[in-house]
């Protein structure tokens, strides 16, 4: 017999009981270590954003500037479209994190859950598409892109952002699905429950930390993507994405640093923020509620 | 839709690596002529070709490892933490994936500047290069490719440890199993389809890793000894639009994956893991 | 196993070649409208609006002119250009009727039968005659003009003041005396680079190569061969590659070096000579040398001369694909016209084409001088070929210098494995 509790109280309590042993100060200590160490290169890009532009290499690297300045992040917002910019990039990327997150659900309910031949092979082509450079699939997918009449519009990036985030993401709640036990199901359909409540009612919350954890990820290559706004918004400018204002910076034989480091910190922040709201769910994750 | 956007540009970049094609005839300047396997021979034909091959294979095989390794233990190290700790590592941890590519690798090579940099400062290693030599500057790349990815082995992990039941856990620990035998003999045989998914998507970006060699190493280090397959393709066909041999180099690469994840799936199935 | 055999499938269907890859129909229009909305393409700067208030000013003329006709410009980043030109010729539909390129890219683009042939226009145009040579052979391929040119960038030698006032040194005046110079810096001050030179720094050290007398390639109208392993183009790598080294700059650090890291070694005073451009003025002056630095034309082999220095640049082009032809290529010759060349070079600071023109913004600010006097002697481009988008793609040249001062290879041998691979890239191209 299986039951569902459902509260998430007890098992952080016994969580907390696991966590309580000697060697947790010691524990905290390298966790923030490690913080400071991979945080640093992070601080240095603000750091440069911040300083006047001889100041960013120079001989004395100084990990503080005493001549702060906002010129860079002046010139990253004084960019014709910036906030247009910002727009596309976040309507991007929430539609290819809920398409995703909806779409690999049901399809790792549906591979997990039913055999069929071919599952496998299946599993293994959604990866193929991966293994090749991108470069390599641009034009392919410029054709299909143009054929399907979607050029230079949203569509032309969240389509293929959808298409290349899916096969991870069902890959990886498939992991989650497979954890739940089947005897958990039965007993949720003899207690009545329609397939369509099992499903959002009772398995979703128990794969959450998953969907979380994979909402990242197509969050953030859908965020930074450069190859393909590049290629497929070609003559509508006002249609360009976020990444597309930092790569003004990279000028060949002048590159403006300042400019570069105030707009991939532009760029980072909302990602934070987008990781800030969803980390509970990842933190508090209710798997621990199931029990055989 | 999924086969639209997926399958057929596969199908497609099989077709265009027998084919003669370059922007003149994507853009219908010149009629495409039927090349045969000729791509494939002028690729195999070229020694350089296979030295970058080894490269990729042995840089790509260390990142995978030090990646996997790092984000395993740290995801470990975040259920034994309190909140504050652990929302500071994941923070600095996020804001690292996050940082576009191309901006976290120029960082790195600014801190590790010999001129310029604070770490040979710090380290009191005077001017020395770190890009100068081959294996100290693939070991520099690897530093930040394992920085920049860490975080989703860290993330994804951290994700399937809170699913497993904590009962387990408590069980385990009041056993008084270390933390490595819990790993070893609960944690890790639990999270199992995770650690796959996780590998083989680490296997796949790492042997695919561009713009940190690109940007670190100056476009494939000095006089080329840097180079890894993907900046390779960049080099010898994207760059300058032969479509048709980039093609015929990704079929290669798509074919050595393919195969290394083949195998390794049968070799989980053979220890009775079923997939 | 199901997978090998769907595998074989597609290599079956493959082997057929029954259906060829996509492409795109040929490009070319015959319409020519005389109005409606013509779309521009131009690069966007980092302050870039200085250059659209020149831009807009030429705009606001050319629709008063024509009736009828409006115009859109769209700035878009430098770094995205390969692929939205591409783009472009792939999708006829979403293309300008006019853009602004990389003055090296100009054969390939016409390779890949993008940019329309305004030979004709170029000659009845008056302005024309007064464009200097390189500028106009940048924008021809195969003796047909494909644009105009809109500026030119060109490099020089940046040299500090108080250092050479401190060591009691002439700016040098031969090639000779610049390299012995740049070590006698050296020698007196270890912590500085005596002249920063660099691995990855082709257009830096194609001065040298030009000034013994070599050439990269010889050839014309689309049919080259390399030229960079003839005995001049020989002597010109070695005085190049002996600059590398602890009496000058370490080949640890300069083998890797790029023209923008010689450029931040110079403003942080780091170096006491740099070979810079025009456009690296502004980062100069940012820099700790801020008014204790100088330029002077790179000098050749002979006392007085001036090395030939690369011409770069960006020209604007008309796309085969517009339908609005007239109307873009008069677009095209106002952006262009002396007068406009003369505001932009007031707003961005960026090279007049035009030779007459240079001169007179060369009296307005001094420090235009050297860069203006350098091009007035003589100037070089790269092969008008599309195969140098390949050869500098693959790095070939950056290779042969690295290959020489990391001490793997000698000269003969690295600049015979260049010439190999160049001749390879012009043959692949036909």
């Amino acid at each position: 017999m299986s039951l569902v509790r459902q509260d998430g109280e007890s098992r952080v309590n016994l969580l907390r009981r696991f966590t309580r042993r000697p060697g947790r100060t010691a524990a905290e200590a390298t966790a923030l270590v490690v913080a400071a160490v991979v945080a640093f290169p992070l601080y240095w890009m603000v750091l440069s954003a911040f300083k006047p532009a001889g100041e960013i290499e120079s001989s004395e690297p100084r990990p503080w500037t005493l001549a702060p300045t906002l010129d860079s992040f002046r010139r990253v917002f004084g960019q014709q479209d910036f906030g247009r910019y910002f727009l596309n990039s976040v309507v991007v990327a929430v539609a290819v994190v809920i398409a995703s997150a909806f779409i690999a659900f049901l399809a790792a309910t549906a591979v997990t859950r039913f055999r069929f031949r071919l599952r496998t092979t299946l599993l293994i082509m959604f990866l193929v598409a991966q293994m090749v450079p991108v470069e390599a699939l641009t034009i392919p997918l410029f054709f299909v892109i143009r054929d399907l009449g979607q050029l230079n519009t949203l569509w032309s990036l969240i389509l293929p952002h959808i298409a290349f985030s899916l096969p991870f993401a069902i890959w990886m709640l498939r992991g989650f699905v497979k954890g739940v036990p089947e005897a958990l199901e039965e007993a949720a359909y003899m207690d009545g429950a329609s397939r369509a409540r099992f499903l959002w009612q009772i398995l979703f919350p128990l794969v959450l930390p998953g969907l979380v954890a994979t909402s990242v990820f197509s969050f953030i290559s859908a965020w930074n993507d450069f190859l393909f706004a590049k290629s497929f918004i070609i003559s509508d400018i006002s249609r360009s994405t976020l990444p597309m204002a930092l790569l003004v910076f990279y000028k060949p034989d002048d590159p403006d640093w300042g400019g570069v480091m105030a707009a991939s910190t532009v760029m980072t922040i909302p990602v934070l923020i987008f990781f800030v709201l969803v980390q509970r769910r990842l933190v508090s994750g209710l798997g621990g509620a199931v029990k055989d | 839709m999924l086969g639209g956007l997926l399958a057929y540009p596969i199908y497609q970049l099989g077709l265009i690596s027998v084919f003669h094609y370059t922007q003149a005839q994507v853009s219908g300047g010149e009629p495409t002529t039927f090349e045969g396997f000729g791509n494939y021979a002028e690729l195999f034909g070229d020694g350089q070709f296979w030295e970058v091959l080894l490269a990729t294979v042995v840089f790509a095989a260390a990142c995978v490892v030090s990646t996997l390794a790092v984000g395993c233990a740290l995801a470990v190290l975040l259920t034994r933490v309190r909140a504050v700790p652990r929302l500071a590592l994941m923070l600095a941890a996020l804001g690292a994936w996050a940082t576009p590519a191309i901006t976290g690798s120029t960082v790195w090579l600014f801190l590790f500047d010999a001129d310029f940099g604070p770490v040979n400062r710090v380290l009191g290693l005077g001017d020395h290069s770190w890009t100068y030599g081959r294996f100290s500057a693939f070991f520099l790349v690897l530093l930040e490719v394992v920085w920049c990815s860490f975080p989703f082995v860290m993330v994804t992990v951290y994700a399937g440890i809170r699913a497993v039941p904590a009962e387990v856990l408590e069980a385990a620990a009041l056993d008084g199993a270390s933390q490595w035998r819990i790993w070893r003999s609960v944690l890790a045989p639990m999270l199992r389809p995770i650690l796959v998914v996780v590998t083989i998507q680490s296997v796949i970006w790492d042997f695919k890793v561009f713009t940190q060699i690109y940007v670190m190493t100056g476009g494939g280090g000095i006089a080329g000894q840097n180079l890894v397959l993907n900046v390779y393709a960049y080099q010898k066909a994207f760059a300058s639009s032969q479509y048709s041999l980039g093609a015929a180099i990704g079929v290669v690469m798509l074919l050595i994956l393919l195969a290394v994840t083949l195998v390794y799936l049968r070799l989980l199935r053979r220890q009775g893991e079923e997939l | 196993m199901k997978l090998s055999i769907r595998m074989v499938a597609v290599a079956a269907v493959l082997a057929t070649a029954a259906c060829a890859p996509q492409t795109s129909g040929t490009s070319s229009s015959d319409k020519d409208e005389k109005t409606g909305t013509l779309r521009v393409w131009l690069f966007q700067e980092v302050n870039n609006t200085p250059k659209e208030q020149v831009v807009d000013s030429v705009l606001a003329e050319f629709e008063k002119e024509h009736e009828g006709a409006e115009v859109t410009v769209e700035y878009i980043p430098v770094e995205t250009r390969a692929q939205r030109i591409k783009a472009a010729f792939n999708d006829p539909g979403s293309a300008p009727d006019l853009i602004e390129y990389g003055n090296t890219d100009t054969a390939g683009y016409v390779k890949d039968g993008g940019l329309a042939d305004v030979t004709e226009d170029f000659r009845a145009w008056g302005e024309a005659e007064d464009t200097d040579p390189t500028a106009r052979q940048s924008v021809t391929v195969g003796g047909r003009v494909y644009g105009v040119p809109y500026f030119v960038g060109v490099r020089a030698l940046y040299y500090r003041t108080d250092v050479f006032e401190e060591l009691g040194l002439d700016v040098p005046k031969t090639q000779a005396e610049l390299i012995s110079t740049a070590k006698r810096i050296r020698a007196a001050k270890p912590e500085l680079y005596g002249l920063a030179v660099g691995g990855a720094y082709t257009y830096g050290a194609m001065p040298f190569i030009w000034a013994h007398g070599g050439e990269l390639a010889t050839g014309k109208g689309g049919s080259y061969a390399a030229a960079i392993d003839s005995a001049a183009a020989r002597k010109g790598i070695e005085a190049y590659t002996s600059l590398f080294g602890d009496d000058n700059c370490p080949a640890a650090k300069c083998a890797a070096m790029t023209g923008n890291d010689t450029i931040t070694a110079f403003a942080a005073g780091k170096a006491a000579m740099a070979i810079g451009g025009d456009f690296s003025h502004a980062a100069v002056e940012a820099g700790t040398v801020k008014g204790a630095y100088a330029v002077v034309p790179l000098p050749g082999v002979k006392t007085g001369s001036i090395a030939p220095a690369f011409a770069g640049g960006n020209n604007l082009g008309v796309l085969k694909s517009t339908t609005h032809r007239t109307l873009a290529v008069d677009l095209m010759k106002r952006l262009a016209s002396k007068e406009a060349q003369g505001e932009l070079f007031e707003a961005m600071g960026f090279l007049p084409t035009f030779s007459d023109v240079r001169q007179q913004v060369a009296a307005k600010e001094a420090f235009v001088k050297p860069f203006v006097e350098t091009l007035a002697a003589d100037t070089k481009f790269v092969p008008a070929s599309p195969a140098w988008a390949q050869i500098d793609a693959g790095q070939v040249l950056p290779t042969m210098f690295q290959e020489v001062v990391s001490g793997k290879k000698d000269v003969d041998s690295a600049a015979a494995d260049a010439a190999k691979k160049m001749n390879d890239a012009f043959r692949s191209v036909g």
